[in-house]
């Protein structure tokens, strides 16, 4: 169970990667979902340098908003852009295979039935990616298994997040039969205004797991995304009258708004008191 | 009759310490006060421009008691943090450097303490935080022993003042070898502000007849009967000292000389 493991995931295709807007759609998704966003980068083209060079600037986009990047079947190239997870198809590597070249990287498994799911869990996979659950353009003419599969899926008690034909409207009813988060392509890519596309997914699924944090010492559960200025709020502080150590470095005031917490982070709220 | 006596203040120059004006010689600490109400009045009996104040966790716990900033008007005073309880170069460092980001000056009360029992600074961590602050663009005050070779080295590390302590902080011992202040005093070019050990007012006094630019305490009047009062007399006893220095004292004679007249007696 990776309890950081978001509950959206944002899948390319070869045709939303030659998108030149591929960069700022995915900045405008991590920026309004946070944690809660991973982008997986999915294309039959381009190769390994290419491949890792657009990993790479996705990346950036991503981690300031602490969104994952998943890197699909590469595993060569999730290692070195220093992505969050590692998703294998059908005919990828196996987990464990994976794992030796990616040591400590959760490893993903597209599944399409209950046997592939079984499969996946036996040689070790992490969470898995179930589909089709609806009908879907990627795959014209292929009947969608429904909401089955997920709960099949889920059964061996790993993680899975649906895909396939997953909008705000059906997003429900996967996350029902068992679903952790669902995973969508021309819903997010192709809307009109990613973020609100993102946010409306969010809407209907549940908030990420808290994180603990130390905060003066004392350990404290935060929702992911909170920010420093959040958590001040959370706490009845007024920024004006203290000031922030984050992992021991000061944050200015100006730019508590920005700072997101991570799992771990260490967190000093000082000010000043009597003394001589 | 009554004749116009002329303030010895008149005579003064001001208190420069990093570029900035003080009007008062005397800079007062703000803990260990039996509450604020006190602490405030108290700063106000002194004169006090500069107060200083520590840096701590804040209270998680709302019911608490609430920052000093609550009680104490930043325009009205200067407020100079200090890194009291630092053990080392590194944590000294860190908190100044928390205590710049609160935002009203570059000035530090560089402590960095080598002996929980005698609160005595550790000289070689003082001198290597010092030159670091001092680089970073910190007014370094520097709170140290009353050695004059430390006070000498500090200074060629830039601190802005060099803060050597009568006797040891909290201990009310006063002024213990006026000869090492006066030797700091005349071989320094930045200010000497004696800090800490001063227990009444004519601690206060002996310790500005030294001819030092200033004086730093805080418990003397926290632990007072009566600190309000006692902040009324050391703010006297400072410009007393002070003006005194000013004056110049008269030479000490082993044998006595009479003040009256020696002729004129009747036979």
């Amino acid at each position: 169970m990776i309890a950081a493991l978001p509950r959206l995931h944002a899948v390319t295709d070869d045709r939303v990667v030659a998108d030149p807007g591929l960069l700022e759609r995915a900045g405008a998704m991590a920026a309004a979902a946070g944690p809660r966003l991973a982008v997986h980068l999915r294309a039959r083209t381009p190769g390994g340098a290419e491949r890792l060079a657009l990993a790479l600037r996705l990346k950036e986009r991503l981690a300031a908003h602490g969104s994952w990047l998943v890197v699909n079947d590469r595993v060569d190239v999730a290692r070195a852009a220093g992505a969050a997870a590692v998703a294998l198809g059908r005919t990828g590597l196996a987990a464990r295979d994976a794992r030796r070249v990616a040591p400590g990287m959760p490893v993903a498994r597209s599944v399409h039935d209950a046997a592939e799911a079984r499969a996946a869990e036996g040689e070790g996979a992490d969470f898995l990616v179930a589909g089709a659950v609806f009908a879907t353009a990627s795959h014209p003419g292929a009947p969608p298994a429904g909401t089955a599969l997920v709960a099949a899926a889920a059964m061996g008690g790993l993680q899975v997040v649906a895909i396939g034909g997953i909008t705000p409207a059906n997003a429900a009813a996967a996350m029902r039969e068992g679903a952790w988060g669902v995973a969508a392509i021309r819903a997010l890519w192709d809307a009109a205004d990613p973020a609100a596309a993102a946010r409306a997914f969010l809407a209907v699924l549940p908030d990420a797991a808290p994180l603990a944090v130390a905060v003066n010492g004392e350990s404290r559960a935060v929702a992911p995304g909170t920010t420093l200025r959040g958590l001040l709020e959370q706490l009845g502080l007024d920024p004006r009258a203290v000031v922030v150590e984050h992992n021991r470095h000061i944050v200015r005031r100006d730019d508590l708004a920005q700072a997101r917490l991570a799992g771990g982070d260490v967190i000093e709220l000082v000010h000043f008191v009597g003394g001589g | 009759m009554a004749t116009t006596v002329m303030a010895p203040a008149f005579l003064d120059t001001p208190l420069v310490v990093g570029g900035r004006t003080f009007r008062s010689r005397l800079l007062v600490g703000t803990g260990k006060y039996k509450d604020n109400a006190t602490m405030v009045r108290a700063l106000e009996a002194s004169g006090a421009d500069v107060v200083t104040v520590a840096v701590r966790r804040i209270s998680l716990d709302r019911t608490k008691e609430e920052g000093i900033l609550y009680h104490l008007d930043p325009a009205r005073f200067f407020l100079l943090a200090n890194t009291a309880g630092c053990y080392s170069a590194e944590d000294a460092m860190r908190y100044a450097r928390l205590a710049r980001e609160a935002g009203f000056n570059e000035f530090i009360k560089l402590e960095v303490i080598g002996d929980q029992k005698t609160l005595l600074p550790d000289v070689a961590g003082l001198l290597e935080a010092a030159r670091t602050l001092a680089k970073e663009g910190f007014t370094v005050m520097a709170y140290t022993n009353d050695d004059l070779v430390t006070a000498l080295r500090l200074e060629d590390a830039g601190c802005a003042a060099v803060m050597p302590l009568a006797s040891p902080i909290g201990s009310g011992l006063g002024l213990l070898n006026p000869y090492t202040i006066r030797t700091i005093k005349s071989r320094l070019s930045v200010p000497v502000i004696v800090d800490a050990g001063v227990g009444t007012a004519s601690d206060a006094c002996v310790t500005m007849e030294q001819g030092v630019d200033g004086l730093l305490m805080n418990t003397a009047l926290a632990e007072a009967r009566d600190p309000v009062a006692m902040a009324h007399a050391m703010r006297l006893a400072t410009e007393a000292g002070r003006a005194a220095f000013l004056a110049g004292r008269m030479p000490r004679r082993e044998v006595a000389v009479p003040s009256s007249p020696a002729a004129g007696m009747l036979s």
